[in-house]
């Protein structure tokens, strides 16, 4: 799955969610869910278990909420159709790597810096995770127990929170600079270094997928709406 | 020829009111390196922001006086800075260290042939070809601090800015940096390289220049760490200063083999 | 409190590994109250990993690790830092502040470890002063030079008043003035008692401060000894990875007797020397 182009995984994606939406509940975000959930454990999304793992633990609190507010069908519904994104997305985070994106979106014709934008939205995560690692091991070496009542969770997250968004603030304008020096600046042209194989297969495919996303909206609006 | 000329400049972060540079003049030539050197908040950083037109043209602020650059037109890297904190420079666009220094070159639109010599090259001088294939994420601070640089490198600039560039670098690191510093000058860049290892500088500088709240205090010879205001400025090398310490007249030898030149066998 | 007589660090044969990687082997040692040590060694040599298993961040793999009277095995890094047995800074500790003002980041620990506010409040003091950070006490910790984060960090790690202070790097950023502001501080928490252990680089400010070195190397303690002894031997050092510093390289191209290592103590032979007069 990783191997497919950036675009193609994107269009997965952003598909399942679409149809999850417009097809008729339960059946429609019932099996949209089972093939994001199929996804995770696709070769390639590795490693496989946990983003699987993942997918299900972020999707569970979900259902708490929504069966505190409605009723089981309305919960199901929903519910299937929120698991239907968090799993996509899950799956998306852990195939599409954020250089292969810039790669592709240099070679379709767009500015390094849009694409740069784009992408570095992606990758801030794992980055943040590290950093976050960092800080609460420096943090329970000053004596800050992350465990124990509301109170003292409440001031661990403050410990955590507070350095990881004051020191990251603190670095936006370096990292600026340091992108400007190193060349990307508005308007460049950048050379695509390995720009990832596209083919007419793939082409079809994507356009595949608008195309189903697109009659199912029509068809929900015209027929059964 | 590459040549960076600061004419009288003054310069103002943005919302201050006290300068952080003040009335400075300096010039740094093709194939010379020029040493700057300054207790914490002197200057030294702004001074090569401004030489880097970062400041004021990126980071705001206020400026009079005139910074010129002249480069030949072939000179396609022009100038380029390495800030003191690798992790904040890292593109975080690459998996591998082979990319992440193919970042710059990239940008610059070369062909893929010309990226590829260029950071090959790069990653050779740093001494780091073997982290080719390593993610940036996982390396240590003085790896990440030597891919930084040959990222920098790789784009071939005619004047090259550095700021504090061995601060994470182990001793054997930062003696291989600045034997490449002078190789680089050997090639016909200009380095402006801002350092507290006074002790290096007589191996690497032609010349230096000491800044003292935003001003410069004093600009000549390498000799000049060996000087007595600089060492009373807690700036000198460690031979100037133990010289001093001990109360022995001036002027001071700056390294251990000028020591040995200036002690007469005993 | 852990006597006297207990040493405030002791590991005995102590490994640890990453996977397949073995990050430390078979390591034993003991530092004793109020001694001062470097831990030296290459990048890569098990340092990082050393100092993670006296703040009971991680278990060893095999051997125990002991500080004060505690096995880390059974305790928690906040649990060790409180009992005032350790305080540690890391390397990038400037990342780690997030107090309104200087002081109130510094007094972070002493707070969370339940020191009574009057006592606390000496604390911080005496660790501002230390550090000599009561100029820039009341300002935002992010409003000021990364070198003086650095500092304030490690105020915060003096203001537990542990009775093993380990920091990793504590000089890389600083100039001269401050890696030598740090140096005295370290001293007086020495005298006053405090087993100090420092991982560097930067063997001048090793020199300056402390009285013995550990030399790991592909996680094997290979040294343990007095500093001067290992800056007196060039080869040696060459062979653990380390450079000779420029006070122990003069007193030894000069000859200067006793081949002195601090700075002030090269200073004196100098002054002799060149006075003609014997060097006792």
């Amino acid at each position: 799955m990783r191997r497919l182009h950036p675009f193609t995984l994107l269009a997965i994606a952003g598909a399942l969610p679409a149809l999850a939406w417009t097809l008729p509940a339960p059946w429609g975000g019932l099996a949209t869910a089972v093939l994001a959930f199929a996804l995770t454990l696709t070769p390639g999304a590795s490693p496989r278990l946990p983003v699987f793992r993942t997918a299900l633990v972020t999707a569970a609190p979900f259902w708490v909420f929504l069966l505190l507010l409605h009723d089981v069908a309305s919960t199901v519904a929903i519910g299937l159709r929120i698991t239907t994104m968090v799993a996509s997305f899950v799956w998306l985070m852990a195939a599409l790597a954020p250089s292969r994106l810039v790669e592709a979106m240099v070679a379709a014709g767009w500015g390094a810096s849009v694409a740069y934008l784009f992408a570095a939205t992606l990758s801030a995560v794992p980055l943040l995770r590290a950093r976050a690692r960092r800080i609460v091991d420096a943090q329970r070496c000053r004596g800050l127990s992350p465990r124990g009542g509301v109170a003292s969770r409440l001031r661990a997250l403050r410990a955590l929170a507070l350095p990881l968004v004051l020191s990251a603030l603190h670095e936006v304008d370096e990292r600026a600079l340091a992108l400007e020096t190193r060349g990307l600046v508005p308007g460049v042209r950048r050379t695509p270094l390995a720009p990832p194989p596209d083919s007419a297969l793939q082409r079809i495919g994507r356009w595949g997928l608008v195309t189903v996303c697109a009659a199912a909206l029509v068809w929900r609006v015209t027929w059964s709406g | 020829m590459v040549r960076l000329t600061l004419d009288r400049v003054t310069f103002w972060y943005p919302a201050t009111k006290a300068p952080a540079l003040r009335d400075v003049s300096l010039d740094v030539a093709a194939g010379e390196v020029v040493a700057l050197v300054g207790t914490v908040g002197a200057g030294t950083s702004t001074l090569l922001l401004v030489a880097a037109d970062l400041a004021p043209r990126v980071i705001g602020g206020r400026l009079e006086g005139r910074v010129h650059f002249e480069a030949p037109e072939e000179a396609s890297g022009g100038r380029r800075i390495v800030l003191p904190t690798p992790w904040t420079q890292v593109s975080g666009m690459a998996f591998t260290v082979w990319d992440e220094v193919a970042f710059g070159p990239a940008n610059l639109g070369w062909s893929r042939e010309e990226i590829a010599r260029h950071v090959d090259r790069a990653l050779a001088k740093l001494g780091i070809a073997h982290l080719a294939s390593r993610e940036p994420a996982a390396l240590s601070g003085g790896e990440l601090q030597r891919v930084m640089i040959a990222g920098i490198l790789a784009m071939d600039p005619g004047l090259l800015l550095l700021d504090e560039p061995t601060a994470e670098l182990d001793p054997a690191g930062a003696r291989i940096l600045w034997q490449l510093v002078r190789e680089l000058a050997r090639g016909g860049a200009g380095v402006l390289v801002a350092t507290s290892d006074s002790d290096a500088i007589p191996e690497f500088a032609d010349r230096v220049i000491w800044l003292e709240l935003g001003r410069v205090a004093a600009a000549g010879a390498p000799a000049l760490v060996a000087d007595e205001a600089l060492c009373a400025a807690e700036l000198g090398t460690t031979v100037a200063d133990t010289w001093r310490m001990a109360g022995l007249a001036a002027p001071y030898p700056a390294t251990v083999a000028d020591a040995v030149r200036r002690w007469p066998a005993r | 409190m852990a006597g006297s007589l207990t040493p405030a660090l002791r590991l005995e044969t102590v490994s640890f590994s990453y996977g397949v990687v073995r990050a430390l082997v078979d390591v034993s040692l003991a530092l004793a109250p109020g001694e001062r040590v470097a831990l030296l060694g290459r990048n890569g040599a098990g340092k990082s990993t050393l100092m993670r298993l006296i703040t009971g961040l991680i278990q060893p793999a095999g051997g125990t690790v002991w500080v004060g009277d505690w096995d880390t095995r059974h305790r928690t890094p906040e649990a060790l830092a409180r009992s005032g047995r350790v305080g540690c800074v890391f390397q990038h500790a400037e990342q780690q502040l997030f107090g309104r003002t200087v002081r109130d980041d510094v007094s972070f620990g002493p707070r969370v470890a339940g020191v009574p506010a009057p006592e606390a409040t000496r604390r911080v003091e005496r660790a501002l002063r230390a550090l000599e950070l009561e100029r820039h006490a009341e300002e935002h910790p992010y409003d000021l030079p990364p070198a003086f984060r650095k500092l304030a960090a490690l105020a915060g790690a003096f203001a537990l008043e542990p009775a093993l202070l380990v920091l990793d790097e504590p000089t890389s950023g600083l100039d001269r003035a401050l890696r030598m502001r740090v140096t005295r501080a370290l001293l007086e928490r020495s005298v006053a008692g405090v087993t100090v252990l420092v991982i560097t680089h930067d063997l001048t400010f090793a020199a300056e401060t402390v009285e013995r070195a550990l030399v790991l190397d592909s996680g094997r303690l290979m040294l343990d000894g007095p500093l001067p002894a290992l800056l007196g031997d060039a080869a040696r050092l060459e062979s653990l990875g380390l450079a000779l510093p420029p006070v122990a390289a003069l007193s030894a191209a000069l000859g200067l007797p006793g081949r002195p290592t601090r700075q002030v103590d090269a200073a004196r032979a100098l002054a002799r020397v060149a006075a003609g007069r014997p060097v006792p």
